[in-house]
């Protein structure tokens, strides 16, 4: 099984992304089919099941060193400032206060892309950082935060993107506040204003979305440990080498110098996706005192600093003919940034979804003075899907049409932004047992609202397209003992969604022993190989294939070694349930532990790859979500009572964490379209919802009846394993969904999210 | 400023000295590196951080869910605390295999949370079933599972505890016996009776402290403060009983709205209640929280305020030297000011007992269904004779600055018919009252539309036959 360096490319947004990977060079053997599979597939227990029930999983959080310092934060409290001076010597006399950094007594260090520093004097956003403190303990460190003393020369702020457009809106940087990456970013396909004049219908409505914060239960922290000039970082991260290599960037060491280890963390939804300041704070910190240095943020400053999903407002036009026929979609967006260049744009559903030869988009990505965007579960989907899936209603709605016939009408069989084909797209699948499982023939209103008295039923639809489906470089180490047990390491993380259990399911098909004779290591960067980053929904359909390579790999050493202590032709043998056996003669057999002993090996060792992508074609995942909703036009609230969720996502490699995945996205998806929300005073620019009682998350009340159906087998041409990817899939249509079941229910469109019940009873009664 | 503190962690009887006002969380994760709680959001709002608190009542020992990181270590003095690490025995307890079975964590940093808050369901329950099983743990969060393996755990657990339950045991022998609390809770309450002989069971006046009964509210408003002051911690048992007389019915200051919530004498005369309380906070928030405190805190749209001005009860105050009775009504003076003087506290609340022709219901409109502060909140009782209304109060939440009893109208409808007509007198008069403000909650304009939305619910739900569905749309 010989290897192969290719370029690597795959299409993400209107970006190429190019990395150099090494990948097998032949197409690797088939999976067996799917009765024959022992353990992918199967709805196997978490790996780590017992470290989360028992309460000893070691979070970054719980990471306890002796003799560690406590650092903590001081955040500028006004939405947009400059530092006239800093003075730290109340502070420093506290007793119990070790050290403070500021931005007087530490190099320049560039962050968010030049964007800014480390400790800028220019403060962009109520939660820009001031200056660190290590203290013997949390309560020292927060008390000296409180006797830094600076002085402000306060900056006027814009904390609203629509007003931060206009001229005389005060500017965060020298290019002005919008992003010179989308000023605007522009998309043109056909002649959208021929499209237009080809339409019976025109349609044009504006959307709003609100910001969300990714709240993991785990606030962001590190505990960071110097060896010499060998550096030890802790992290709760969503990527390893992410953090390893912007800590060496930033601290100007090597990046063999620096062990970045994650374990268990409690999630990241995106927010982790990239090294933090307070990471580099603490290194700073802790070469300067001589000790290992924790920092930890509280859930404040994850409602300030640590990212959210940005806002958006969106202008939309659908032309269709009569027959329901698209011939232009028209989008113009503005998305808040934040105070520092992110992406924030939410083109994609438009353009992907259906097929319409004209198309025209501009977005503009504007920077306002409040904490940074992150991606955060499907970033750009799901503002995008729920204005456009909302506007699909409408415009079926208008020629008289069934929602599902009308997406079935406009269905891509093709990609329309580079039109090449898919390697599977099963969307009408999804559409059909949906439709089918919530029953949407007699539950579906034929007038919108038509329902008798106060409380009204309704349901509704929105379907959903998603990157995922993974790409090298990838890569995982398999390793036999001598006792036949397995290890498999790989510089991925588990963030929660089982990554541990799956690689483990896939080790145990190809070797066929039982799981738990398998032991899955994840999270280091000197002791694994390189895996990616855990976003994007990539893990599983990345990390997977390296997996089954790295096994068969292990598996052909194994027979070649049973071939000569055997005597028998490789050709002549057979592999089963760890046992390799001559096939004219069953008595001649090892098992796999003989073979590794008796070839006096102590382990055996192979690093598998994962494969090149397919060219020529694309890779997407599909779905469909329905909703059934209930809602009382007394009080205007609204109750999920049930979604369905209908997708291809390729294999199923384990039915337990795959709906654990769905029914955890989807629940998001109901905080998106209900309830969670940031709220900032504009005239203050000041963040309302600092804590988890203002920022309201759903509970086990809120969750409706959730039923997954997987349309989808393995998909080949992706991977021998064919799984494309569920955690972002999941999230993407839900609100669209539950806001055209609320219309069907109360004839009632709300074109702003959260669909709060103000938002309902001041259209149903005509107020504010 | 540092008291002793002595009480039982797990199965070792722990001897400190601490600053009472310490976090109980805090004392477990950093000073006895007890790491399996968590810590999410430090203000009572996700049960992360739940832990199982008992205390011997009666020759028994009560167990009872608290959030740890808004408990003060000051009021552990001779209780149980039982932390996850409390639980694990050398397998896996029913709990724990029900939440493997059903994949039940995803990133897990919840997960011990739910585990010590069914533990504490089992513990404390006299029946168990689904329903229940899920309100105990409607106060946790979970950011990754979406919650459906959870209750398929929970349902799982519930039927095997159920099948399995031997009617001829103790309930700790059951528990034991079934793994699901280890051996040694068999022991602790003789270890509880020997540290709990120099206990305080009063509540000691003095000069210049505060009184501290639940602290729900200032461990979240002012933790900082608390560790900087002195304050007397109250201990559960003290000033939380709940009696009646002929007429009325008196509930002690530190009756917390568990007890309140859970009371016989309560739920004779006010039948919804637990309707009511389910909305109102979680579990664990309900077993801290004391009643007087909600009163004291006198936030414009404290459930239970706006409940008790729905009743028009009384409260009883105290100081050194004298005790007076004051109407709730009268005790708001404007925004977080009452009539009660420094030296004074609440030692109890008084209601009437309500006559045969009484009414009540109570409203709670919220963005989240559950456990979410409202956005407006209402309570209206009416003692009908011969469908001439004889008595009425009426107490929104939300539209003023203080707990709003509507006092004018509560006058304005005595001696009127329930009839039809009575709906749009009331819906009018209500809107003269209001000072609605706008806030994150909601604007002006919608808070007094709900005004007049929930009036309708509370006569279309008292008096259904007369506000019917058409008379109030
Ligand atoms: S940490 Fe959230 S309730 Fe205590
Ligand atoms: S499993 Fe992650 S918060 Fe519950």
């Amino acid at each position: 099984m010989s290897r192969k360096v290719i370029k690597s490319v795959t299409n993400l947004y209107d970006k190429k992304i190019e990395r150099l990977a090494e990948v097998p060079d032949e197409k690797l053997p088939p999976l067996k089919n799917n009765k024959e599979l022992k353990y992918i597939g199967r709805g196997i227990s978490r790996i780590d099941g017992y470290d989360k029930v028992s309460g000893t999983a070691v979070f970054t959080f719980d990471k306890i060193l002796k003799n560690m310092a406590h650092a903590r934060i001081l955040r500028c409290p006004h939405p947009h400032a400059k530092i006239r001076k800093i003075d730290i010597t109340k502070a420093m006399n506290i007793k119990g206060v070790i050290d403070i950094i500021t931005k007087d007594n530490t190099e320049k260090i560039d962050w968010y892309d030049g964007d800014t520093f480390i400790f800028d004097e220019h403060l962009r956003y109520q939660g820009d950082e001031i200056a660190c403190v290590a203290a013997e303990n949390e309560v020292i460190a927060s008390m000296a935060l409180k006797k830094i003393e600076v002085e402000y020369e306060i900056l006027s702020h814009v904390t609203d993107k629509m007003t931060a457009v206009k001229e005389d809106a005060p500017k965060l940087y020298d290019w002005g506040n919008i992003s010179p990456d989308a000023n605007p970013a522009k998309y043109n396909r056909g002649d959208y204003e021929q499209g237009l004049k080809n339409a019976d219908q025109i349609i044009e409505e504006e959307y709003n979305t609100q910001f969300v914060i990714h709240n993991p239960t785990e606030v962001h922290c590190s505990t960071v440990d110097w060896n010499g000039d060998h550096l030890t970082i802790w992290d709760s991260t969503q990527g390893i080498f992410a953090v390893r290599n912007s800590v060496a960037a930033a601290l100007k060491i090597p990046q063999n110098k620096i062990t970045v280890i994650k374990k268990y963390m409690g999630g990241g939804f995106g927010a982790k996706l990239e090294a933090g300041k307070y990471t580099v704070m603490a290194a700073l910190l802790a070469k300067r005192i001589g000790r290992p240095v924790r920092i930890t943020i509280d859930r404040k400053e994850m409602n300030l600093a640590v990212g959210n999903r940005p806002d958006s407002y969106q202008r939309l036009t659908v032309g269709v003919k009569n027959d329901g026929t698209l011939t232009a979609l028209g989008m113009t967006m503005y998305g808040a940034m934040g105070a520092h260049r992110d992406g924030a744009g939410c083109q994609w559903p438009l353009r992907s979804l259906y097929k319409c030869p004209n198309v025209k988009v501009e977005e503009y990505h504007v920077a306002i003075n409040t904490g940074r965007s992150r991606p955060f579960r499907a970033p750009g989907h799901v503002q995008g899907t729920f204005a456009f899936e909302s506007i699909i209603d409408m415009a079926a709605e208008k020629i008289g049409m069934d929602p599902i016939e009308f997406r079935l009408k406009n269905y891509a069989e093709v990609e329309a932004n580079w039109e090449i084909p898919w390697t599977t797209k099963l969307l009408k699948e999804c559409y059909k047992q949906g439709a089918e499982a919530i029953n949407w023939k007699s539950k579906r209103n034929k007038k919108a609202g038509e329902g008798k008295g106060p409380v009204k039923r309704g349901v509704g639809m929105a379907s959903q397209i998603w990157w995922g489906t993974g790409g090298p470089p990838a890569y995982a180490t398999v390793k036999l003992n001598r006792d036949g047990s397995v290890h498999v390491l790989s510089g991925t993380q588990d963030i929660g969604c089982g990554t541990y259990t799956i690689l483990a399911q896939v080790a145990a098909e190809v070797l066929e022993i039982p799981v738990e004779r398998i032991t899955v290591s994840l999270g280091n960067t000197d002791e694994h190989p390189y895996g990616p980053s855990s976003g994007g929904s990539m893990t599983a359909s990345s990390v997977t294939p390296a997996v089954y390579d790295g096994a068969l790999q292990i598996k052909a050493k194994l027979m070649s070694g049973a071939s000569a202590l055997l005597g028998v032709r490789e050709d002549n043998l057979v592999y089963s349930q760890g046992v390799i056996y001559s096939k004219d003669d069953k008595n001649k057999k090892k098992s796999i532990q003989e073979v590794v002993r008796e070839t006096h090996e102590q382990i055996l060792v192979a690093t598998g790859a994962r494969n090149a992508r397919p060219q020529g074609v694309m890779l997407n995942s599909f779905g469909a979500q329905f909703a059934e909703v209930e809602v009382n036009l007394e009080t205007g609230k609204v109750k999920v009572l049930k979604i369905v969720a209908a997708h291809d996502i390729g294999r199923t490699i384990n039915r337990k964490l795959l709906e654990n995945q769905f029914h955890g996205g989807i629940i998001q998806g109901i905080g998106y379209a209900l309830l969670e929300e940031r709220v900032i005073d504009h005239y203050t620019g000041k963040v309302l919802t600092t804590n988890l009682h203002n920022y309201k998350m759903p509970t086990i009340k809120d969750a409706p009846e959730i039923e997954v159906i997987i349309v989808s087998e393995g998909d080949d041409q992706i991977s021998a394993i064919g799984a494309k990817g569920i955690g972002e899939p999941a999230i993407i249509p839900t609100a669209g969904a539950i806001a055209n079941a609320v219309y069907n229910a109360t004839g009632v469109r709300i074109r702003t999210l959260p669909i709060t019940p103000d938002k309902i009873l001041n259209q149903v009664y005509n107020i504010g | 400023m540092e008291a002793q503190i002595k009480f039982v962690l797990n199965d070792e009887i722990v001897e400190c000295f601490e600053n009472p006002a310490l976090t109980l969380l805090d004392f477990i994760r950093k000073h006895k590196k007890l790491t399996g709680t968590k810590e999410v959001c430090r203000e009572g709002d996700c049960g992360a951080c739940a832990v199982i608190k008992g205390e011997i009542n009666e020759n028994k020992i009560i167990y009872k869910l608290i959030n740890s990181c808004i408990y003060p270590i000051g009021n552990v003095n001779a209780k149980h605390i039982v932390t996850i690490e409390g639980l694990n025995q050398s397998e896996f307890t029913p709990i724990q295999q029900a939440f493997i079975d059903e994949a039940a964590s995803q990133c897990g940093f919840c997960t011990p949370g739910f585990i010590t808050a069914l533990t504490c369901y089992l513990l404390s329950e006299e029946q168990y079933n689904y329903n229940t099983a899920v309100d105990a743990i409607a106060g946790n969060i979970c950011r990754c599972t979406g919650y459906m393996s959870i209750r398929r755990s929970v349902n799982n657990l519930i039927d095997s505890v159920n099948a399995n339950w031997s009617h001829k045991l103790s309930r700790i022998d059951n528990l034991v016996g079934l793994k699901i609390v280890p051996e040694y809770f068999r022991g602790i309450q003789n270890k509880l009776m020997e540290i709990s002989t120099d206990v305080v069971k009063t509540i000691r006046l003095n000069e210049g402290k505060r009184i501290i009964c639940g602290g729900t509210d200032l461990f979240v408003q002012h933790p900082d403060d608390l560790t900087d002051s002195e304050n007397e911690y109250v201990s559960d048992s003290i000033a939380s009983e709940i009696t009646e007389t002929e007429t009325e019915i008196h509930i002690g200051a530190n009756v917390s709205f568990e007890q309140f919530n859970r009371s016989d004498i309560i739920g004779l005369y006010f039948p919804g209640l637990h309707e009511y309380m389910h909305l109102i906070a979680s579990l664990p928030i309900r077993n801290a929280a004391s009643i007087a405190g909600n009163i004291v805190n006198a936030s414009p749209i404290g459930d239970l305020s706006i409940f008790l001005l729905g009743i028009n009860a009384k409260l009883i105050l105290v100081n050194n030297k004298r005790q007076r009775e004051i109407n709730l009504k009268d005790f708001y003076k404007g925004y977080k000011s009452l009539d009660k003087s420094d030296d004074e506290y609440i030692s109890k609340i008084i209601i009437n007992k309500p006559s045969e022709n009484f009414y009540f219901n109570f409203e709670k409109v919220s963005k989240r269904q559950h456990l979410d502060i409202a956005t407006v909140n209402s309570a209206m009782s009416m003692t009908i004779e011969d469908e001439i209304v004889k008595e009425a109060h009426l107490s929104f939440g939300g539209v003023a600055p203080v707990p709003l009893y509507m006092a004018k109208l509560s006058k304005d409808i005595l001696g009127r018919k329930i009839e039809p007509g009575l709906l749009q007198y009331v819906v009018d008069d209500s809107q003269n009252e209001l000072a609605p403000i706008s806030d994150i909650r909601g604007s002006k304009e919608y808070k007094s539309l709900l005004v007049k939305q929930i009036i309708k619910k509370h006569f279309n739900v008292l008096f259904p036959e007369v506000f019917t569905a058409e008379v109030i749309t």
